[in-house]
């Protein structure tokens, strides 16, 4: 495999890793929710998916046709608005999902719930189409314009993509034996703590839109630069900022608002039992 | 990145229209960027710091190409054979680098406010 393969195979894994993630977590999630519920968060799940996958191909059949006609500053109010959404919905999906699954309910209990918990559903919905809308739309035109020049002329590519995918699909299978593997509050721990931080990457992603968009000011030049430790792009430098929110060359406003959201989350965590909503 | 900003021309395209009509000046400097299956041109950018400009980022490539920089705060996608124009409003004097996120193994290259 030549490195332009693996570069192939590599984008799309990483395309899909950010939707695969939430998904899979929510999935397996449900998974050890008692049968009535697992069923309604399942359709709203898998609505949701439906619904960002139509996006995203409609997306990206019109970046592919009309190409890039409309407003740069309008797409990114846009881009700002879907990341934030999807932030405040991951932390709100966290505390919802660690509430709820303290106690195993009886059947009966949950049917009783099912009022208070539509709007929560509605919420699953709407992060599970975001989150494949985001880098779906990205990961069609990329594997659209992949196929369309290796048709023909080069079928490594075609293969690299293929297996690109077969590679998502695996990381979303890990993350479903995984939570029958490892005990469930384990597994709970580990992909709380994914999301909080994907939320946190999310958040930052936004803050950088904001300060693009001159509507946040920057309010100190870059304080210091540690990509000569670990760069924020690259292979693994943008895994490591795309799933975190980590940048080597932070300003004072990103470190702010990167602080503040560590601070309000174990905030939110880890105070006194006696002050958590019941 | 550009591909979810092209919902916007109909969901907050309303909204919007009078802002970013009002925004679009064609008289701000603008720079050429080309992209070619994993190969930019110029490695090498000066721009003005402190001051609006605009990047016109080209695809000559067979292939799609995402112009990413962190440190620019902006990323846009490129189909094969299209363009795109970004706005800059206004940068530090200093180094920013910028890739093809498409093609993670290529080198980077850097943009230069002066």
């Amino acid at each position: 495999m030549t490195t332009q393969d693996f570069n192939i195979l590599f984008v799309i894994w990483r395309e899909c890793i950010e939707a695969l993630l939430v998904i899979g977590i929510l999935n397996a999630w449900l998974a050890h929710r008692p049968p009535a519920e697992r069923r309604v968060g399942r359709m709203w799940l898998w609505s949701g998916v439906g619904v960002g996958i139509i996006g995203a191909v409609a997306l990206a059949t019109l970046l592919l046709t009309i190409g890039d006609a409309l407003s740069d500053e309008a797409q990114e109010y846009f881009q700002t608005a879907i990341v934030l959404i999807a932030a405040g919905l991951i932390v709100q999906m966290v505390f919802w999902m660690r509430r709820h699954g303290r106690t195993l309910k009886s059947e009966l209990q949950a049917s009783l719930d099912q009022v208070a918990d539509r709007s929560n559903w509605f919420g699953v919905f709407v992060l599970a189409a975001i989150a494949v809308l985001r880098e779906g739309s990205e990961a069609a035109v990329f594997l659209y314009g992949t196929m369309a020049s290796a048709a023909g002329s080069n079928l490594a590519a075609a293969i690299a993509a293929g297996l690109g995918l077969v590679a998502a699909f695996a990381t979303y299978w890990l993350l479903q034996v995984g939570s029958r593997v490892l005990s469930w509050r384990t597994f709970f721990r580990v992909t709380e703590v994914m999301l909080l931080f994907l939320a946190a990457s999310l958040l930052m992603s936004g803050v950088g839109h904001l300060i693009s968009l001159d509507v946040l000011p920057t309010l100190s030049p870059r304080l210091w630069d540690t990509s000569w430790l670990l760069p924020d792009s690259g292979m693994l430098g943008g895994l490591v900022s795309g799933l975190t929110g980590y940048r080597a060359q932070p300003v004072l406003m990103e470190l702010l608002v990167y602080a503040a959201y560590w601070t309000f989350v174990l905030w939110i965590l880890y105070r006194p039992r006696a002050l958590r909503p019941a | 990145m550009a591909l979810r900003g092209q919902l916007t021309a109909v969901l907050a395209g309303f909204l919007l229209s009078s802002v970013s009509s009002s925004v679009a000046l064609a008289d701000d400097p603008t720079f050429r960027i080309e992209f070619k299956d994993g190969t930019i041109n110029p490695q090498r950018l000066e721009v003005p710091a402190k001051t609006r400009f605009r990047l016109e980022l080209v695809n000559l490539g067979d292939t799609p190409a995402e112009f990413e920089s962190l440190e620019l705060r902006k990323e846009k996608v490129l189909a094969p054979q299209s363009d795109s124009v970004m706005v800059i409003r206004t940068l530090d004097p200093g180094e920013y680098a910028f890739f093809d996120d498409f093609h993670p193994g290529a080198a980077p290259a850097v943009l230069v406010a002066r």
